[in-house]
């Protein structure tokens, strides 16, 4: 690491902004801005920073589409848009797959467009915490708000999650190290538990740390609760840790004032998927009977929170709602993305503000190599090398206003702070743009 | 500065400890997940780039791991499951000692050995897959070079995808 010199060669900064990187959407960052471009960021951690100060070589700038031989070319708006009207106005299954990192205004376009073509439409949530949404839906969400952590919480624990590389700044502005109205102290009033099979960057700034088995989350959560019942634990070790160690645990456990567990997708990925949520749920609601415990999804994108909020609300189902028979149905394993294109089922494929060229398993990516897929995104990624439409759409909380939802369900406004570049479009410009030649293709045809 | 060649990471592989035995392949457990140095680079949208294939095409693993297949740092191994097989780094983890379980950060490259199974739940199996390693003289696949040869998308018809010219660490196409 170099030592660098602080920026000082700006021309104004914009303050209070809001990060469009993680779910914490951070909103005290402040631009400093050169000639229309951010120069650099204050505030903000790595990823937040290295997100808005973007790889230029990579900004999609331009409509492309591909030529017979597989080249990409840069088309003009008109051409593009219609050749992707044409291709969704003709699909049997289509499937519109992202938004979670676009703004509400854009989604309430999105899901008109839906609606009309009677297509899937799905977010981030589907490979992340779709879980978590199914197991809120089996057992109920003990949630709060981040500002209750900071003022409130002594006992702050994170499972299968590892937040100082996913959100850096998420101990440092909710839930650990501020000094709140009742823990005037910051760190040193709270006690920081780390359940995580790994010894991850987290677990090595914990005071305690659990390094429960692989998979073991579901027999570990379910021996707390036991012990939180009076119940006599029939084995010496469980999930790797001492019979011991969890008595300790629970005890400390019932003994804070006001608790607090995020976890993430290490608890959604493994084998029990949504019935480790349900028992995590299950045991903050068990320790409700001795003091406030309360539980919060480690959400990753900044909006993947508002689309599943947006989707609940307008149509009474989170994400993965197929409008194929006119009416929204919400069926887990049935109309989510990756079982569709598991089962080769959809035919035109959507990604909007997503990569599920990087974030897909293969298997599963392996059907979007037979289908049209039209992209519209900010950068060149892994999905543009298997698109055939690129439509260049503009940056949320740099380039373009929006609204989105932070983890804990508080909706934020986010500014612009510069303008994007001449050649793109906003995305909510972009899909009402699409709904619309869609339309007139419909109803010429009938 | 928020670029980087490559993540930091520690260099204490003994290969010539006498209690390690030496073995062609070893059987693992997989996980994927977010990275930090991963995490920056994708956002920033420098997926073309070497660094990419430097901070997601990477399996880091336990040292006594890499003592036993005899890699070092940066050099290539073959990380196998029963949905495909590519060609990544192996590199001294940060959260070592965890023998017997690598970690590949999310991306392109953890894609082709991930599972898709969802078992009806809609989330795929990104964790706890069993895998194999072993030591492998090929070079990692830059984003653009491997999306091509794992999708094969727009060139079915060629016979060896791999002998093709790389699609270099910009984007590649025609300007009107």
């Amino acid at each position: 690491m170099v030592y660098e010199e602080p920026v000082t060669d700006y021309d104004h900064i914009v303050e209070n902004c809001t990060c469009a990187f993680c779910g914490s959407n951070c909103d005290d960052l402040d631009y400093l801005v050169k000639g229309n471009h951010v120069v650099a960021v204050r505030h903000a951690c790595r990823l937040g920073a290295s997100k808005i100060m973007e790889d230029e070589d990579q900004r999609l700038k331009v409509p492309m589409m591909r030529d017979e031989n597989g080249e990409l070319q840069e088309v003009d708006w008109d051409t593009a848009l219609d050749a992707a009207a044409e291709l969704i106005a003709n699909a049997v299954r289509p499937l519109f797959y992202g938004w979670s990192e676009t703004s509400i205004e854009c989604m309430k376009k999105g899901l008109e467009l839906t609606e009309y073509v009677g297509a899937v439409i799905d977010n981030q949530a589907t490979i992340c915490h779709g879980p978590t949404v199914q197991a809120v839906q089996n057992v109920g969400y003990p949630l709060m708000s981040l500002g209750e952590v900071k003022n409130r919480a002594d006992m702050v624990v994170y499972t299968g999650s590892n937040p100082m590389n996913a959100h850096p700044r998420h101990l440092a502005r909710y839930s650990v190290f501020p000094r709140g109205w009742f823990r005037q102290r910051g760190r040193f009033d709270r006690t920081l538990v780390t359940w995580d099979p790994k010894f991850s960057d987290t677990a090595k700034m914990s005071d305690i740390w659990v390094p429960f088995e692989e998979n073991g989350d579901y027999a570990f959560c379910n021996a707390i609760r036991a012990v939180l019942k009076g119940k006599e634990l029939k084995e010496d070790v469980i999930s790797g840790i001492p019979k011991q160690d969890i008595i300790d645990l629970t005890e400390a456990m019932k003994n804070v004032e006001f608790g607090a567990l995020f976890f993430g997708l290490g608890l959604t990925h493994t084998l029990s998927k949504q019935r480790n949520i349900d028992i995590a749920i299950g045991l903050v609601q068990d320790l409700n009977a001795y003091t406030k415990w309360v539980l919060l999804p480690m959400r990753g994108h900044f909006n993947v929170n508002g689309f599943n909020i947006f989707m609940a609300y307008q149509m009474g189902f989170p994400y993965g709602v197929d409008f194929c028979r006119g009416y929204p149905r919400y069926m887990i394993g049935e109309t989510t993305t990756v079982d569709l294109l598991n089962r080769e089922e959809p035919d035109v494929f959507m990604v909007i503000a997503a990569d599920p060229g990087a974030h897909f398993p293969g298997g599963a990516n392996m059907h979007l190599a037979n289908i049209p897929v039209i992209q519209i995104d900010i950068h060149w990624g892994p999905s543009t090398e298997l698109a055939d439409i690129v439509l260049p759409g503009t940056f949320i909380g740099v380039e373009t206003a929006g609204t989105s939802y932070r983890m804990d369900s508080v909706p934020i406004h986010m500014k612009s702070a510069i303008n994007p570049p001449e050649t793109c479009r906003e995305d909510e410009w972009i899909v009402n743009e699409l709904y619309e030649r869609v339309k007139k293709i419909k109803e010429e045809a009938k | 500065m928020t670029y980087v060649d490559k993540p930091t990471v520690s260099n204490v592989v003994k290969f010539d400890d006498p209690k390690v035995k030496k073995v062609k392949k070893i059987t693992v457990m997989l996980n994927t997940g977010t990275d930090i140095y991963q995490g920056a680079c994708k956002k920033r949208g420098s997926t073309l780039k070497d660094e990419y294939r430097k901070v997601a095409g990477v399996a880091y693993m336990d040292p006594k791991d890499m003592a036993r297949l005899a890699v070092g740092n940066w050099e290539s191994v073959k990380v196998k499951s029963d949905w495909g097989e590519v060609i990544c780094y192996a590199a001294h983890s940060r959260d070592a000692p965890h023998e017997g379980m690598i970690f590949i950060p999310k991306g392109p490259w953890a894609n082709v050995v991930v599972s898709p199974e969802t078992y009806c739940c809609n989330d795929p199996t990104y964790k706890g897959i069993e895998a194999t390693v072993e030591k492998s003289d090929k070079e990692v696949l830059l984003m653009a070079d491997l999306m091509r040869s794992v999708y094969r998308k727009y060139t079915k018809n060629e016979k060896n995808v791999d002998e093709l010219p790389s699609l270099g660490e910009m984007p590649v196409f025609t300007k009107k």
